[in-house]
């Protein structure tokens, strides 16, 4: 029962110099958003899956099943506590894909296009803070959700792409 | 704090690590005074300090019994550690989790043993509202710390769950602990042993609790399904 393997002992953080508070926070709030955004595409699938835009949502999806992969190992490595609302996030994020796909398919990129634009700016504010505490010393992590902004923009600009097509 | 000529002395100490030193010193004190300010001040005097710097302190000896668990929290940490580096240099075989879960409180607990028969009074005192920040938090890590050493790598719900489970065991054991009058403190780790073990369990029986209830749902439906077709039947004759 329960499977608790143990943990490798590669990803050792020294967490001794890191600002806790701060990086926590980071951590668990990009966390929570990208499990948010898997629901979210995991919900647009379950309604528009078999149309014309389903392989695009499904690449999306896909990316973001990347990111919330890293963000799980970040967690691990940091010792960082997941959110407590989980669940909702889990019911919320699915609602929230499926209903704006039951719109149809511009609905479903509009959500798409809004969801990237704050995921965006929110990660933007991320790296300005990041930058002013260290740069040198959150070296990894900066590259890591400067990466993941560029590709939540790239997933902003598809939206807009296929909301102006559809 | 400098001497007089702005230099700092070679043994300058700041304000916290000179109360540190009492506490720790005051420790000796606790089997015969309780957590007291009376241990205190006997822990001051062997210092060479006036008892009078047991005043720096509450009266209620929260800071002593403070002070106590935090420093059993790091001599834990500092355990698990050392194990973790032999596990990983290969010098010792890694632990099923019930056994590490089981080990890793008993440590805990056995750190209580000189001071067992006071201990009740501490508890009582952790609990008072002004402390229960404090205490919590040294509490909530201490089970993070476990957890973290056994391997958990959860990132969903079951982070909080598992950490809930622990919080009852080590608590729960706590509490025969301090009743417990048998040799060695025997029928406190059976206890443990115990809970441990229902706790590894509770996986599988939530498992055995949702299959049970869909068979049940699903004998349910049928029956209804049943009942209505013979209304129906009954209806139309």
């Amino acid at each position: 029962a329960g499977g608790v393997s143990l943990r490798r002992c590669s990803t050792r953080v020294n967490l001794e110099d890191v600002n806790r508070p701060v990086i926590d926070r980071i951590i668990r709030v990009d966390h929570a958003g990208e499990y948010g955004a898997n629901r979210i595409y995991a919900g647009q699938m379950a309604v528009l899956g078999r149309s014309s835009v389903g392989p695009v949502i499904q690449q999306m999806w896909n990316q973001e099943k990347d990111h919330l992969k890293k963000f799980n190992e970040l967690m691990v490595a940091y010792r960082v506590r997941p959110t407590v609302l989980l669940p909702f996030w889990n019911v919320a994020g699915f609602v929230l894909g499926a209903g704006s796909a039951l719109l149809g398919k511009k609905g479903a990129m509009a959500c798409t296009v809004a969801v990237e634009e704050s995921i965006s700016d929110h990660y933007n504010s991320q790296i300005r803070t990041l930058m002013e505490e260290d740069p040198e010393k959150y070296k990894e992590l900066l590259q890591v959700i400067k990466q993941f902004r560029d590709d939540e923009r790239e997933h902003h600009d598809i939206g807009l792409e296929h909301d102006a097509e559809a | 704090y400098t001497g007089q000529g702005g230099q700092e002395s070679e043994d300058y100490e700041s304000e916290e690590q000179l109360q540190h030193r009492i506490l720790t010193a005051a420790l000796e004190f606790v089997p015969e005074h309780g957590w007291t300010a009376e241990a205190i001040a006997e822990g001051a005097k062997t210092l060479g300090l006036s008892a009078a710097a047991a005043g720096m302190f509450h009266s209620d000896g929260s800071e002593l019994i403070l002070h106590f668990v935090s420093q059993c929290n790091t001599k834990l940490s500092e355990l698990l550690e050392q194990e973790q580096k032999l596990v990983q240099l290969g010098e010792a075989e890694k632990k099923p989790t019930d056994q590490f879960l089981r080990d890793a409180v008993q440590a805990r607990l056995r750190m209580l043993i000189p001071y067992i028969e006071k201990w009740p009074q501490a508890l009582s005192i952790l609990l008072l509202p002004h402390n229960i920040p404090s205490s919590l938090n040294l509490l909530t890590s201490m089970i993070d710390d476990i957890w973290h050493y056994a391997g958990d790598q959860s990132t969903d719900f079951n982070w909080y769950t598992r950490r809930a489970v622990l919080t009852g065991i080590y608590n729960t054991t706590e509490l025969v602990m301090i009743q417990d009058s048998s040799p060695d403190f025997e029928d406190t780790w059976r206890f443990l042993e115990n809970r441990v073990a229902d706790a590894m369990n509770m996986g599988n029986t939530a498992n055995q609790v949702q299959s049970t209830g869909e068979a049940v749902v699903q004998g349910l439906m049928g029956a209804a399904v049943t009942v209505s077709y013979a209304e129906t039947s009954r209806a139309v004759r």
